[in-house]
């Protein structure tokens, strides 16, 4: 090392607190000017440290399960009486969804509908969320190596979950619905008459529930409407459960999550082949890190419908 | 603030590698724990600040172990990692060093209360001007429950962090 004379070495302990001060001030100003170099950087970090915080996340993981356990074996009689309940209720309610999958069916060919898009999903581990009170994000464990892509959506089986906003080689990283950034166009299913369907923007603002905006009447809403994505905009396809409603207060209607945020352990990440236009729908592909899986012949029930 | 500097104490000199890089390894261990997802109902919005935790102890104990170019880079990596402004916790815990500094000798040497107390000012004016913070960039009245929430939280976990440090410092440093 070179020896510097002690009067130097002083100085420049002594400045480098009022450098790194002025510059971290500086950085966040440019942070918000030039988001894309930073999302860059960002990128290129997560990827970097998702290998140590999914090996880290793993216990975490287990621990949730061993809770999770404990918790199904104290509740296991009420939720037993609650499920026959619920069983006799469905089995009604699958006798007529499938008469009306059958009528569906006949009308589609009718109509000479198009199919929907197959779609393809990867399936991926939660290594990490936000960790603070102003973003809500959650890390994954797939990237481009997987075949994920900016922009699709994350789902799990209950419903929508967020968007892919920056996606690196290894992991990547998920706007949740509840982010303050979030907009999405949607839908409102009306539960009490049949026919309306209102469009509306969901818009997260932090909180648990996100808040419906852009509503063309005040009382659009009603407690208990489903909300699904509309499929405005191309990003998501039309249909994609969100939640329901579930109060109205000052700032407008407020819709509770079908996802539990806090609860997610796995997500899907769905590639509706609506980011580019695909000569042809991809086949199904049902495969966690659907990688080195050839696609198969596509020849689904929905191909004999329409053509 | 102003920006007063202010010359380090003379504290005992530590050869062994293993002990330098303690302060600067737990701080970056606090800022990955932080991002680490655990299943509790509103946790993510709540995480305790654990970077804040393990700087303010080692700047109290050993300043001289977790320079400020050291805080400036952890600070940053932990923006990068959990996705919020870039260069607000570098800025954060650059400017606690600045205060806590200026206060050292009320806390260093005395009993734990003090230093907690210390801690409770800290995490009550960092969390104030984050909060500000982020209303400014996001140009928007963010929700202020959670941001008290968390600040408790952080303020409550210390005792239990603070110990964890201490016993990790008198393990590899030895007293002092």
């Amino acid at each position: 090392m070179i020896r510097l004379s002690a009067q130097f070495r002083l100085a420049i302990q002594r400045a480098m607190l009022p450098i790194l001060v002025l510059l971290s001030g500086a950085i966040i100003v440019l942070g918000k000017a030039d988001q894309l170099f930073f999302d860059s950087v960002r990128t290129t970090m997560t990827d970097s440290v998702g290998p140590v915080l999914d090996a880290l996340s793993r216990p975490l993981t287990a621990a949730g399960s061993v809770i999770d356990r404990v918790r199904l074996i104290v509740t296991t009689y009420q939720e037993n009486v609650r499920l026959e309940a619920e069983n006799e209720r469905l089995l009604q309610w699958q006798q007529s969804a499938l008469n009306l999958a059958a009528d569906n069916q006949q009308l589609r060919g009718l109509l000479k509908a198009v199919p929907e898009n197959s779609v393809s999903y990867v399936t991926t581990r939660v290594i990490g969320n936000s960790g603070g009170a102003y973003v809500r994000m959650i890390l994954v464990n797939a990237g481009a190596e997987d075949r994920v892509a900016r922009g699709q959506a994350a789902v799990t089986g209950e419903g929508l979950v967020g968007r892919l906003t920056e996606v690196g080689s290894r992991a990547s990283r998920v706007l949740l619905i509840t982010d303050l950034n979030s907009r999405i166009p949607v839908t409102i299913e009306s539960s009490k008459t049949e026919s309306t369907r209102t469009s509306a923007v969901l818009a997260g603002d932090n909180s648990e529930r996100p808040r419906l905006i852009y509503l063309p009447a005040a009382d659009a809403a009603k407690v208990g409407d489903r909300v699904v994505t509309s499929g405005e905009g191309g990003v998501f396809p039309p249909g994609v459960p969100i939640g329901i409603v579930s109060a109205i207060d000052r700032a407008g209607p407020r819709v509770e999550p079908y996802v539990e945020m806090s609860q997610i352990g796995y997500v899907m990440v769905v590639d509706y082949g609506l980011a580019r236009a695909l000569p042809q729908p991809l086949p199904m592909l049902v495969h966690p890190k659907g990688r080195g899986k050839t696609p198969g012949t596509s020849g689904t029930g929905d191909e004999t419908v329409a053509r | 603030m102003a920006l007063k500097v202010f010359s380090l104490p003379s504290l005992p000199r530590v050869d062994n590698g293993a002990a330098r890089l303690l302060p600067a390894a737990t701080t970056l261990f606090a800022a990955v724990i932080s991002v680490l997802p655990v299943k509790i109902p509103g946790y993510a919005a709540l995480t305790p600040m654990f970077i804040l935790m393990a700087a303010y102890h080692w700047t109290i104990y050993r300043p001289d172990l977790l320079p400020p170019l050291t805080l400036f880079a952890i600070g940053l990596g932990e923006d990068l990692l959990a996705g919020s402004p870039i260069g607000v916790n570098a800025l954060t815990l650059l400017l606690m060093r600045c205060a806590v500094l200026g206060y050292r000798r009320y806390f260093v040497n005395r009993t734990f209360p003090f230093v907690w107390t210390g801690f409770t000012l800290l995490t009550a004016s960092v969390m104030l001007a984050l909060w500000a913070l982020h209303c400014l960039l996001d140009l928007s009245l963010l929700d202020f429950r959670n941001t008290i929430i968390r600040a408790a939280l952080t303020v409550a976990i210390f005792p239990l962090a603070s110990f964890m440090l201490g016993r990790a410092q008198r393990a590899v440093m030895g007293a002092g």
